[in-house]
């Protein structure tokens, strides 16, 4: 809790630098009452306004740990309050509360001794290097660049820097007095632990094996030694270029380029991603395409003029909290007015001041990402909450309607929740959540998101994906999870399955709310089928007497294969049967009114009696292939055995021993096809 | 479901809605979601679904009382409870305002610390 209890003593301390300026603008009201009351001229308006604002500066200043401020205003809230004539005597109290109070704010918030002084917020370069020298060369040129470098030379004490003191970028030296191997443990850990950590790899290698290498396990660029420090700074910041351009974008509509060029040209090497428009009426559009984190709009545009782009924003949930700045020559009231009435957080005169304009928009940016970072992720898990993946999920669904691609949406629910925690505890349950986050998160990145929907349900939504895809990607996560071990509170062990349900964009719906529905179905189903799989939407436990009743059927004398195949197929929701030889599967399968009637017909070559190729013969003769699709398994790979399986009509045809990611991925395609 | 709950905050001034939304999801984990006004409120409460309210009773336009009303004579809202926030802390404040029959009274200012434990005590969530 202490540990908590600093971080929201730090976020309110950052919220405070930024409330300052309001609370401050409140108590220069105060100060021109009281001056005004002190002239005898103070009139009833003036009173009012000056007691409203104390009234909110009691109600705000403790909250930010100014509690005397909030005193102080209380009392001179009750002083304005009322009718009753103020005097000299009031005046004069009332001006050294109100110098007390400006000499309160003006000091630093009175933070609780446990909060951390305010942080150096240059980037922070971690060099991971057994040399010296080179350390010391790299902190030299970091520093001409404005970034902070802390060198280690053991891959312990870099583990450990990581894991507390996270860097912003780090620079991994292989050419250790340890062996590579080690280095290169690392970076696979440091992708798994902290994906977000982007790290150079520095070798004296150049084999491409080893460029693959590194790429493989996470790795952010590979730079071949010898090469000058300068250089590898260079590349530190293209790097950190990356990462501060994928978080922030501005979209600048004006009509006049000059102005576009130049806040390109202003905003650029800030590291902020510039989209400019010269047309308002494509504005919707780019604005959907580029998603900005923040909006400029000129206030005076031909055909469309920016407070009525900035209306149509405001009247969209979606982009309802995205600052919005204006810039324009006019300054007077009543356009400032007008801006202010249409939504925008902020207005900036024309002429460009440099300066002015890039600590406006900085400042704008860092509220807003700071109030979205602890807005936008589950505190517990920490992948997106339901408000953030909303916006994403719906972004996702117009790019998908407006390019034709495919989306899918999962809904993840562990099962036997209520049991878990009954029998293991908040605590474990807890752990199982943030687990299932972590293993989430890292299978599903870049055009995916997932989500903490609520409870102990999680929503994957998969860009450019289709369901059949989906239900493939989630089951393999749930293979994976079937074999995690969580440990209760008396140090219990045990495992712990998901269902989950997979809707696909826009069969089985045409907006975020029916997607979700039909996945919710496919889930509930997953459910009530016995759970630990994954079943797409449209799903359909019994069919009617026409329709097969299983989607797969093996026949096969090897127990071990039959069980392994067979839960993969249920897991992905796929009806199985079984059935051990050939006579079996002549007798259920063949004759004019077969007792089972499946889509697909796994059929090993060796089996005990009669077997495969005669079982297909049989089969042939009932015309058996008409609706099913035969893959025959085979442990030979003669020529003629392969060609008489087609002619009787198999679909195709898979070498024993084979791997089951192959095998299921043949049954998927005779599936589909 | 756990406990994780969803909190709506409906205050017209940014930086106490900034400070609860910091306090109920840094120390609570609960879900915030956040209302400026009274009519934004109204619509949130009724979409959203929260768990439960928090309130401010100074508001320009539509005030605390008012959206309150406006809660209970909703079909869709009137079982959500309400806390009201405000910097009124004469007992006769108070009282008038738990005459509304909303569930309890927070005062401005808060301790952004403290703010989800007196939640619950209001709410009564911690038996």
């Amino acid at each position: 809790m202490d540990d908590k209890s600093s971080q929201v003593r730090a976020a309110v301390a950052q919220l405070w630098e930024r409330s300052r300026g309001t609370m401050l603008s409140r108590v220069a009201v105060l100060e021109q009452a009281t001056l005004a009351l002190l002239a005898g001229v103070l009139d009833a308006a003036g009173r009012q306004h000056a007691e409203r604002e104390a009234h909110k500066l009691s109600g705000s200043l403790g909250t930010f740990g100014f509690a005397r401020g909030s005193r102080l205003a209380r009392e001179m809230e009750h002083l304005f309050q009322g009718g009753a004539p103020l005097g000299q005597a009031e005046a004069s109290h009332l001006s050294e509360l109100v110098g007390t109070l400006r000499q309160d704010l003006a000091g630093p918030a009175p933070a609780p001794p446990t909060a951390p002084v305010p942080e150096d917020k240059r980037p922070r370069l971690l060099v991971i290097s057994a040399e010296v020298q080179l350390a010391e060369q790299l902190a030299a040129e970091a520093q001409a660049r404005g970034l902070r470098t802390e060198s280690v030379t053991t891959l312990a004490t870099a583990r450990d820097i990581i894991a507390h003191a996270p860097p912003t970028v780090a620079v991994l030296d292989l050419s250790f007095a340890e062996s590579p191997d080690t280095g290169l443990s690392l970076l696979s850990e440091l992708a798994e632990r902290t994906p977000s950590l982007p790290t150079l790899v520095l070798t004296a290698s150049n084999a491409f094996v080893d460029r693959v290498e590194v790429a493989r396990r996470g790795g952010s660029g590979f730079l071949q030694r010898p090469l000058p420090p300068a250089q590898i700074l260079d590349a530190v910041c293209q790097c950190l270029g990356r990462l501060r351009a994928a978080e922030t974008s501005v979209l600048a509509v004006d009509d006049d380029p000059h102005v576009l060029a130049l806040l390109q040209a202003l905003l650029q090497p800030q590291g902020i991603r510039v989209t400019t428009l010269s047309d308002p009426l494509r504005f919707w559009e780019v604005l959907q395409e580029t998603s900005p984190d923040l909006l400029m709009l000129d206030v005076d545009m031909p055909s469309l003029n920016g407070i009525e782009l900035c209306r149509v924003v405001r009247n969209d949930p979606r982009w309802a909290e995205m600052p919005v700045l204006f810039l324009t020559a006019h300054t007077e009231s009543d356009t400032i007015h007008q801006v202010f009435a249409a939504g925008a957080d902020d207005f900036v005169g024309k002429p460009i001041v440099g300066p002015e304009l890039i600590t406006r928009i900085t400042n704008r940016l860092e509220r807003t990402r700071l109030l979205r970072t602890l807005a936008e992720t589950d505190a517990l898990t920490g992948v997106a909450n339901r408000r953030k993946s909303t916006q994403v999920l719906e972004h996702f669904l117009s790019l998908a309607s407006r390019r034709s691609q495919a989306f899918c949406l999962a809904v993840v629910d562990i099962d036997h929740f209520k049991r878990v925690n009954d029998q293991h505890g908040h605590a474990t349950v807890d752990a199982v959540l943030r687990r299932l986050g972590e293993v989430l998160q890292r299978s599903f990145r870049g055009e995916d998101i997932v989500a903490r929907w609520g409870g102990e349900e999680f929503l994957v939504g998969m860009y450019g994906m289709s369901r059949d895809d989906g239900v493939q990607r989630i089951a393999d996560l749930l293979e994976a999870w079937r074999q995690e071990e969580f440990d209760g509170p008396a140090n219990e062990r045990f495992h712990i399955t998901f269902s989950a349900g997979v809707a696909e964009y826009p069969t089985d719906g045409g907006d975020l709310q029916s997607l979700y529905r039909a996945a919710d179905r496919a889930l509930y189903q997953a459910k009530a089928a016995g759970r630990d799989r994954v079943l797409p939407a449209g799903w359909h436990a019994e069919q009617s007497q026409a329709e097969p009743q299983a989607d797969v059927v093996l026949v096969d004398d090897d127990e071990t294969l039959a069980a392994v195949l067979l839960q993969a197929m249920e897991t992905r929701g796929h009806r199985t049967r079984w059935l051990r030889d050939g006579q079996e599967a002549v007798a259920a399968l063949g004759g004019a009114t077969p007792r089972l009637k499946t889509r697909m017909l796994l059929l090993n070559v060796d089996l005990p009696g009669l077997d495969g190729l005669s079982v297909l013969r049989c089969l042939a003769q009932d015309d058996v292939a008409r609706h099913t699709r035969v893959i025959m398994l085979t442990g030979h790979t003669a020529e003629t055995e392969v060609a008489t399986a087609l002619e009787l009509g198999a679909f195709d045809y898979v070498a024993k021993p084979c791997s089951l990611p192959v095998l299921l991925q043949r049954v998927r395609r005779a599936l589909q096809g | 479901m756990g406990t994780i709950k969803r909190i709506l905050v409906i205050d017209d001034e940014d930086d106490i809605r900034e400070v609860a939304q910091v306090g109920l999801e840094m120390v609570a984990n609960w879900q915030v979601i956040t209302a400026s006004s009274g009519a934004e409120g109204l619509r949130k409460a009724k979409a959203e679904q929260p768990d439960a309210i928090l309130l401010d009773v100074m508001m320009p336009d539509l005030d605390g009382p008012t959206t309150f009303r406006k809660l209970q004579a909703e079909v869709t809202t009137q079982h959500i409870p309400v806390l009201l926030l405000t910097a009124k802390v004469q007992s006769a404040d108070r009282r008038q305002f738990a005459d509304l029959g909303v569930q309890g009274v927070i005062a401005k200012p808060f301790d952004p610390l403290k703010l989800s434990e007196e939640m619950i005590r209001l709410l009564g969530w911690d038996s």
